[in-house]
Formats: C-alpha cells, structure tokens, sequence
C-alpha cells in the first residue's frame, strides 16, 4: 500500500520532467525557424532587400512602455506613429510597399526590452521608436551590430556617435546651455549668481548637469546641484537646502512629478524664483495639480520642439488629424515627437528607395546623408555628424493650462550662444 | 536658523507620516511574525481608491471607505491567505515570502490601472501654508503631525486597554501559551493586519498631499523609507517605530537640507542616510532601540 503511494507520484514526476523537456525543446526549434527574413535579394521591382523589407511591405519596430512609468508617453507616440503609417499608406506607401510598425511593450524593463528586441529585430528595417535610457544603453551593441537606424526617446550626450542611433533634435546639455542663457538674457542673472540644478541620477541627470555647469561658468555663475531619484516626489527638503544657498534660479532635469512638486514647494516658501525643466520633466497632467497656478507662474522649458499649440502649419494639421483619430487621448509631446520621428524615418527610407535598395545599411546611409531634414514640425535636422546633436536649436516654452498640450511657445527656436563653443569643445 | 528650524518642522512632518507606516509593518509582525513586503502596495491601493472615489463621495467619505476596504483587504489577505500556513515561527518565514508575491500582484494591477497619470486626491489642504514665525510649512504637513499624532495614541491606548490588545501583546510574548490561554490567534492576527491597512490608507493621503504633487504609481516605494525605521526602532516594538520614523524623518531632512555642508559624502546621500542610520543603530544596539532582547546563546 505505501509503496504504491510513493512510487506513483515519482512516477508522475518523471513524466512532467518529460513533458518540460519536450516543451522546451518545441520551443527552441520554434524559435530558430523564425529568422527567415533574414535572405538578402532583389525583389521584383529592382529595389535590393533585407531584413524587414519585402515585396510588399517595409516593417518598422517600436520597443515602447505602455504598462509603466512612461505609459502615458509610450501611448502618444504609438498611436501618432500608427496615424503617420495609416496616411503614408492611404497615399499608396513608401517605395510601392505598404508601411506596418510592429509594437512591442517592454514596461521599463530592460530585460523585458532585451527579449523583445531579439523578438522582432530580425524582422524590421528600423526602429523610429525606443523608450527608455536604460533600454537603450542595453541595446546599443546589439543595434549598432544590426545596423538597424533607431531613434531613441531618449536625448542624452552618450547616445551621440553611433551610426545606427540618431538622437532626434539637441541632447540635455545643449537643452541646459540654453536655459541658463534664458536665465540670464530675460530673468536678470549675472555674474556671482547661484543657479540650483535638481536633477536625476543617471545618464539624463548627468549630461543635463554637465550642460549647465558649462553655462554657468562661462557666465561668472554657479550651480548648486541636487541630486535625486525617481521616488523622490516631495522636494520640500531639496527647495530649503536651495534656499540656503541663496540661489536666483533654479534648473530641473526630472520627470513632471518632481517638477510640480518643486515649483509647489518653492512658491508656498517664499522662494519665488524662476525655473526652467528639461523637456521630460513637463505633461500636460500637471496643470490639473495644485501646482498649477505657481507652474504657470515660475515654470519655464526648454525643448527641441515647440509646443504641440504652436501655430506651425505643420503641426496644427497634425495635432487636429490627431484629435480627428484618438478623441479621447490627450496631445503632449510625445505626440509631436514620435510622428516627427516617424516622417523622418519615412523620409530615409524613400531617399534609400530612390538610391536602389532598402537594406538597413542603405537606409542607415540614406539617413547619415540627410544634412536638412525638415518635416515641417519643428527645426531642421542635420544628420551627417554622428558626433553632434542632430540640432542646436530649442524653443522656450510656458505652461498654460488652457492650451492643447498644457504649454504655449515663449520663444521660437534658435541656437544659443555658447552652444557651439560648448560642442567644438567637447 | 530658519534653515534649522525649516529642516527639523519637515522632517517631524516627514516622520510622522512615516510612523503611521512602521507602526504598520510593527503591528502586523507582533501578531503574526511576518514582515510585510507587500505593505507598500497596501498603502497605493488605499491612496488609489481615495483618488478614484472623492469626485463622488467627496474626500472625507473616500477616505473613510478608502481606510475601511484597505483594512478588509488586509485582513482578508491574512485570514484566507496566510493564516493557511499555520501560526509557528517557521511559517511566519513562508509567509513573509507570500507577501512579496502578494505586492507583486497588487502592484502589478495598481500600475496598470494608475499608468503614467498622476492622481489628486481632494483633500482639502491643497497647497495652502502656515508661517509659524519665521518658518513657513504646508498646512498639510501640519495635519499629517496632528493626524498622526491622535491615530498613534489611539493605537498604543488600543494595545494598552483593549482585550485584544492584551492578546495581540500575550501572542507576541508566547505564541502557544496565549492560543492555551484560550486567546483566538487568527482573530487576534486578522485584527492586526486590519489594523496595519488602515494605517498604510491614510498614510497615503499624507504621502501624496501637497509637497508631494499627487499619486503616482512609485508612492507606494515611499513606505520603504519606513522600513529602516521600523527596523531601527526594534522591529516588535510600537514605540520603537515611532521613536525609529522621528529619526529617519529628521534625518533624511537634515542631511538634503545640509547637503552642501555634507558634500564630502557624495550628492544624493539623503537616499542613502536613512540606510545608514540604521545600520549605525544596529552596530550598537543590534536589537534596535526599543527591541526586545534576543535569546542569550548559553
């Protein structure tokens, strides 16, 4: 009786170990079948061929986070880029094929993001999306072996320099150069001035940093940083210790949490000082925060790309197609720049198409040849240096709650002074 | 001075708050000997349903919901969940693990639903402040330090006064001489947790108010600062984790707010302090402050 009782679950054991095996095994040989993309060729129509490009169709990746933190952005730009696919491919496509973006969530995760990029890279021609300064940091051997062109929404200095990878617009320090001449040109700094800089730790924090602390000192000032993390939401302690320091402005390289609590604190204080964000550290949410009179009245950023209520042509056509398509989605930025990513990315691959082939080299090459891209969205890009940012000019920007995306433009675009000093010196 | 001043206001408020969670984490690992991981998410599930409910109920009634289903969450979490596993010390050990798998779940679901947004809870302080002379604090920091004043004594008069307190404290001295004493341990434990969910409910009201900006979907990371403090202050100690929260919160608030003085130490190092200031208490006292003294090895 009681041998019976413990031989059979042995039994049964050895059977799920099987089973697993077999599972495993199914799934590997599974997977090696996938890579069939990969045959290089001339299609029918003459055009050369590769991974990601058929008869038919031109497959772009997105590595996106829709179940995270950047959830709200990683929605915005994946349905501007669908929208862009959905008129490019109304009006007969790109090189007589149909344009299909396949998405792929990642949450954030860097490993998630790892899995995900060998999942679909080796059926895509480029990546005109990737969220995530980590997950890009992770991936960059892997792209610039692929040789697939991606746009990273990520803006940071170390991102420059490799063929594959293109920072759209300027990177934060070029971002915080011009803030600081903000500051001193229109809110009354001068020399022997503090400037307090809270900032993220990490790639983004750092190259912002580095950007402002270069302006600061080329202008007789000084910056007083403080550094904090992505939990960090109450800046209460942060806004005393800046007082302390007397500072006459402050920067701030975060996300919009911090900002709003920032600029919240420092009003309530008494520390009625202007601020000025990096691009990330702003969402239209905030101004339904109790931030949001102090915001409109203190808050100032700087960015590559003007406010989606700008009166450019180009973007008023996009932002109503936009309303048109998702009623119920609110327009931010990541609205802006993923379909300003998308249209450059549509303009490599006609200018690869025309050159005769559509492998990821040709596209790369296509888009390493483009010195004045310009979509109509912003300021023109030059992407022959894979060593500068592909812009030096930014806008300046204000909240207003009434205005679609929470900011109006204060300033339009131009390249401050110092930037190319900055650069050359670098 | 202000500066002085200014700091130790912030960090009492700071501490406050953080007390209502240690005293969380303490109550539920007196009655039950497990370290609650999923706490945090107990906490962002609490500040969830104020933020999701005040537009109807107005803030006072969602905050009273809020505290009153969170509690049953946790109670319910521990009656039909953990208590399976038995009332002994090894599988007190189980459990805490359980409830790492349990945060996993709950935050999973709490992030997915909050995503990117960030969450006004209503409350009534907004971004209102108080000048108390020279210092100027947020008025809702002001009621974080009499809210959690009035909550932490109705909770020691709980364990002083009440029959379950006794059995809550009787449990924690000896397991097994309580239940021969005829006290009703999973009564007692659910109790507890009920206890530690109400408070992780309105801790996050004072965690997302005014410094903060609203609820995000990381808030509930923020109770992990308590956890060096309920640690620090002896783990099965309820005056422990208060005296434990008061000196992490002054800590964290000293050491950003003298961060220029304390340069030598690295930037960023009010994430770190709390950490250290623990580990410094623990080389000293390696029971915590208030702990109770562990079996001498004869």
């Amino acid at each position: 009786m009681t041998t019976r009782h413990t031989r059979r679950p042995r039994v049964r054991a050895a059977g799920a170990v099987l089973a697993g095996t077999l599972a495993l095994l199914l799934a590997a040989t599974g997977c090696s079948s996938k890579a069939s993309g990969d045959g290089k060729g001339d299609s029918a129509d003459g055009v050369r061929t590769g991974p990601g490009v058929d008869d038919d169709t031109i497959r772009l990746g997105a590595l996106t986070d829709l179940t995270g933190p950047y959830a709200t952005l990683g929605k915005s730009i994946v349905q501007a880029q669908q929208m862009w696919a959905d008129e490019v491919n109304s009006k007969g496509g790109i090189c007589d094929r149909k344009v299909e973006i396949v998405v792929k969530d990642h949450g954030y995760d860097v490993q998630k993001a790892v899995t995900a990029y060998a999942d679909i890279a080796p059926d895509v021609v480029a990546l005109p999306q990737v969220i995530g300064s980590p997950v890009v940091a992770a991936l960059l051997d892997d792209i610039e072996r692929d040789k697939l062109l991606t746009f990273p929404q990520a803006w940071a200095a170390s991102l420059l320099g490799k063929d594959a990878v293109q920072v759209l617009g300027t990177t934060y320090d070029v971002d915080m150069i011009a803030a600081v001449d903000f500051l001193t040109r229109t809110k009354g700094l001068k020399k022997g001035d503090t400037i307090g800089h809270v900032y993220f730790e990490g790639d983004y924090g750092a190259n912002a940093l580095e950007g402002s602390t270069w302006a600061a000192e080329r202008a007789g000032m000084k910056v007083a940083g403080q550094k904090i993390q992505a939990t960090d939401t109450d800046l209460s302690a942060q806004v005393s210790a800046l007082r302390k320091q007397g500072v006459k402005a402050v920067l701030i390289s975060a996300g919009p949490a911090q900002t709003a609590s920032l600029v919240g604190v420092a009003a309530s204080r008494g520390l009625k000082v202007p601020v000025v964000s990096s691009a990330p550290g702003f969402a239209p949410q905030l101004m339904e925060t109790p931030a949001a009179p102090a915001l409109a009245a203190m808050l100032n950023v700087v960015s590559a790309a003007p406010a989606v209520s700008s009166d450019l042509p180009g973007v008023k056509t996009m932002v109503t197609s936009y309303k048109k398509k998702y009623p119920d989605s609110p327009v931010d930025s990541g609205v802006l720049s993923g379909y300003n990513a998308a249209e450059l990315i549509g303009e490599d691959l006609a200018k690869a198409c025309e050159a005769g082939g559509l492998t990821r080299e040709d596209v790369v090459k296509a888009h390493r040849s483009q010195s004045n891209a310009d979509t109509g969205l912003g300021t023109p890009q030059n992407f022959s240096d894979v060593n500068r940012p592909a812009s030096t000019e930014t806008y300046v920007l204000k909240p207003d709650a009434k205005a679609v995306g929470g900011v109006v433009n204060a300033e339009d675009a131009h390249t401050a002074p110092g930037v190319e000093e900055y650069l050359s010196a670098r | 001075m202000t500066d002085l001043l200014d700091s130790l206001l912030g960090g009492l408020a700071l501490g406050a708050v953080y007390a209502l969670v240690a005293l969380g984490f303490v109550v539920i690992f007196k009655a039950s000997g497990v370290l609650n991981f999923a706490h945090g998410s107990l906490l962002l599930f609490g500040g969830y349903l104020v933020a999701v409910l005040h537009d109807d109920l107005g803030f006072a009634g969602a905050l009273a919901l809020a505290v009153v289903v969170t509690a049953a969450l946790a109670g319910a979490l521990d009656r039909f969940l953990l208590q399976r596993g038995g009332h002994d010390a090894h599988s007190a050990h189980v459990q805490t693990i359980v409830t790492i798998g349990i945060d996993i779940v709950l935050l999973t679901e709490l992030a997915r639903r909050i995503g990117g947004d960030l969450l006004t809870l209503g409350d009534p302080w907004g971004d209102a402040v108080t000048e108390l002379g020279p210092v100027t604090v947020a008025d809702s920091r002001l009621a974080a330090i009499a809210v959690s004043a009035v909550v932490i004594t109705g909770v020691f008069a709980l364990f002083r006064f009440t029959s379950w307190g006794l059995s809550l404290r009787a449990a924690a001295e000896d397991m097994e001489a309580a239940a021969l004493m005829g006290v009703r341990l999973g009564r007692v434990r659910a109790g507890a947790w009920c206890l530690a969910g109400a408070l992780a409910a309105l801790a996050a009201v004072f965690l997302a108010a005014f410094p903060a900006p609203g609820l995000e979907r990381t808030t509930g990371q923020i109770a992990l600062n308590a956890f060096p403090a309920a640690i620090l202050g002896g783990l099965a100690s309820p005056t422990g984790a208060l005296a434990g929260s008061l000196v992490i919160g002054l800590t964290e608030a000293l050491v950003v707010g003298y961060q220029s003085e304390l340069h030598v130490l690295g930037e960023g190092f009010g994430d770190v302090a709390p950490y250290a200031v623990m580990l410094l208490v623990l080389l000293v006292r390696p029971n915590g402050l208030f702990g109770a003294k562990g079996a001498a090895r004869v």
